[in-house]
């Protein structure tokens, strides 16, 4: 398939992928993303995360039409759609109200509970991993860290860091606490993003919260930002932040149903 | 706030105080009451109630519990640990199917009992109870609301680390509330330890805060404590193994002779059951002493001269149901009220005691030395939650 595709240009990569805009002659605009299988751990990765995309089917989440596997190599590649749209890092400006936020909240909890009802947390929700489509739902994508409940842990006990981006991580993934790991930990990240789009800050920033700390730092002992000098406390996100940046999980909303019936009666 | 029956040996007297209009429903024991039996009983003694499955130790057959289809010696002799491994669905299928049958109010999900606190006991119980529990369930399309059993070391309550590991594990699981015991291991008949009170609260009232259903099992009168946390349900019970979790009660072990406590008689003013030695000095010694009793339709009976107090009579225990689950029943319905109320209740049993000491002196299973901690435990809780 990737040989019949036209490279238009590289995009941003992450990680140990290479990715390139491409277009298919039938298909369209694709996205091939090619790298190198390092181990055992990142080859089951890299399976979970395309037999799950094989079944999601739904618009937040980008379709995947072609995996391979070169065992010679030791190299995968991966051909997906293209997202039209801008990520939620470029456009999160365009999310500064309470109900612009809640919005969109409510609209990732309908894509992220497909798989939080298939037992998988995302576990690497940040504004770079949401799309936003130009009809203006979101897209989530880069399900390669996702935690398979279900399914024998890749990661290692030992590990003093379980896998994340650290400044949008919640403890328990920061600590390697991974028996705790369950959609409430993709709580705490939504918190985090949503309190930022709130802020126009991290709000575990240390040089917003006059402190020494790194954001990794706060985010462990629980320290974040409520408002800053430009934007004031609003108490639907005091109560949003209560709820979801809290240090241990049963603090949290328990389930998406609580969370989603918090955000329509605050709406 | 619902009161079950925690029934047990004698049964009976639950089911004839609960046909009297006495509590909100029973559950059942599976080791003093045979399957068929429970079978056969009216349904309205069981749609308002459960069943422990009591698969606390897996494979003790003490008194009726391998006459249950969900017995694991049943399911194959000798059966151990590892075999939980290969049955366990077969296990869940068999003590739903049972639940089912008796057409109970909850469908609950069993766990088992270790001495110690093993590392692996969140794990264990997903593995081999909660996850093919709750898979069947949902296979079967069933919809009836399912609780967790939860046994509530004491550890749990007072290491942070267990503790938060017990809250994330109990929260995270896909289910409607749980039926959680507190064991409590005090060598007092009423629990007198500050600490254990106060985390056993603020346990309930997370649980509560995070949407869950809470019935408490094996409660004696820290029930009426309890009640500030805002549970779904406490317990009743008759004998003291009934208002106290042990697990010599689920051991097969021969029988050695049999020590009887003394009978008591429980005081809804004293919050407290009082030996019932002391009625006599209370007769000779304070003018108006039946006063310090509920009445009740067995309380003529009981202070009759000729009454032969022992703890296996059935009207002690009755008029505790009938006295108890009206005093659980008659608390305000609001958090904020119910607490000031339960203050209110404890200075009063403290100033009525002082009044008996003026004349009789009592020991510490009858003085009301509890009340002190349960007036610092309310407290601390009505503070922590403001």
């Amino acid at each position: 398939m990737i040989k019949d595709c036209k490279i238009i240009k590289d995009l941003p990569s992450g990680g140990q992928k290479n990715v390139q805009l491409a277009e298919h002659p039938e298909i369209g605009l694709v996205v091939i993303k090619r790298g190198e299988i390092k181990s055992f751990t990142s080859l089951e990765r890299i399976k979970r995360e395309i037999e799950l995309l094989s079944v999601l089917k739904s618009e937040f989440y980008p379709q995947q039409y072609h995996f391979n596997i070169d065992i010679k190599t030791k190299e995968f590649e991966i051909v997906e759609d293209y997202i039209e749209g801008a990520s939620l890092r470029e456009s999160m400006k365009s999310f500064a109200t309470v109900e612009q936020i809640f919005t969109l909240l409510l609209s990732l909890i309908d894509g992220l509970s497909i798989i939080w009802e298939l037992n998988i947390v995302h576990r690497d929700l940040k504004p770079e991993n949401i799309i936003i489509r130009k009809n203006g739902n979101p897209c989530i994508i880069d399900l390669g860290i996702a935690r398979f409940l279900d399914l024998e842990a890749l990661t290692k006990t030992i590990a003093p860091i379980g896998p994340c981006t650290p400044i949008y991580a919640a403890p328990e993934q920061l600590t390697n606490n991974k028996n705790v790991i369950d959609p409430r930990t993709d709580f705490f990240c939504l918190g985090i993003i949503s309190m930022e789009m709130f802020l126009g800050v991290h709000p575990f920033d240390g040089k917003y919260l006059e402190n020494q700390f790194s954001i990794v730092e706060n985010i462990l002992q629980d320290n974040y930002l409520l408002e800053t000098r430009h934007v004031n406390r609003d108490e639907r996100m005091v109560e949003l932040a209560a709820k979801t940046l809290q240090l241990q999980p049963y603090n949290r909303f328990r389930n998406y149903i609580q969370l989603q019936s918090f955000l329509i009666k605050h709406l | 706030m619902k009161v079950y029956h925690q029934t047990g040996f004698r049964q009976n007297w639950n089911i004839e105080s609960f046909e009297q209009g006495v509590g909100d429903g029973l559950i059942y024991s599976p080791v003093n009451l045979d399957a068929d039996k429970l079978l056969l009983l009216d349904g309205h003694l069981k749609r308002t109630g459960f069943i422990d499955p009591q698969l606390y130790l897996l494979n003790e057959a003490k008194g009726t519990l391998d006459t249950y289809p969900y017995f694991p010696g049943n399911i194959k002799p000798d059966y151990s640990t590892p075999d939980l491994d290969n049955s366990n669905v077969l296990l869940a299928q068999l003590c739903i199917d049972f639940q089912l049958k008796n057409d109970f109010e909850y469908i609950i999900i069993p766990t088992r009992y270790y001495a110690d606190n093993p590392t692996t006991y969140f794990a264990q119980t997903s593995d081999y109870f909660v996850i093919p529990f709750c898979d069947f369930i949902k296979n079967k399309g069933i919809r009836k609301k399912i609780l967790l059993s939860v046994i509530v070391k004491a550890i749990m309550l007072s290491d942070e680390e267990k503790r938060n590991e017990a809250l994330n594990w109990i929260t995270g699981q896909n289910v409607d509330g749980v039926y959680l015991i507190f064991e409590d291991n005090s060598a007092t008949k009423q629990i007198k330890d500050f600490e254990f009170l106060f985390n056993s609260l603020l346990f309930i009232q997370i649980l509560k805060n995070n949407g869950m259903e809470v019935h408490l099992g094996y409660n004696n009168t820290e029930a009426l404590l309890f009640s500030i946390a805002m549970p779904d349900s406490v317990t009743i019970g008759s004998f003291e193994n009934l208002r106290s979790f042990g697990i010599k009660r689920f051991q097969d072990i021969e029988n050695g002779p049999m020590r009887g406590p003394r009978a008591r008689l429980y005081s809804s003013q004293l919050i407290q059951w009082v030996d019932y030695q002391y009625i006599g000095a209370f007769k000779k010694l304070i003018s108006d002493y039946e006063n310090l009793f509920d009445d009740s339709e067995f309380k003529p009976l009981m202070f009759k001269p000729e009454f032969n107090w022992h703890f296996l009579k059935s009207e002690p225990y009755k008029h505790y149901f009938f006295v108890f689950n009206r005093q659980i029943k008659s608390l305000p319905e609001s958090q904020t009220d119910r607490i000031e109320n339960i203050k209110i209740q404890i200075k009063n049993a403290v100033n009525l005691f002082r009044k008996i000491e003026d004349s009789v002196l009592l020991d510490e299973n009858s003085d009301g030395s509890h009340l002190p901690t349960w007036f610092n435990a309310v407290n601390a809780f009505q503070k922590e939650i403001k």
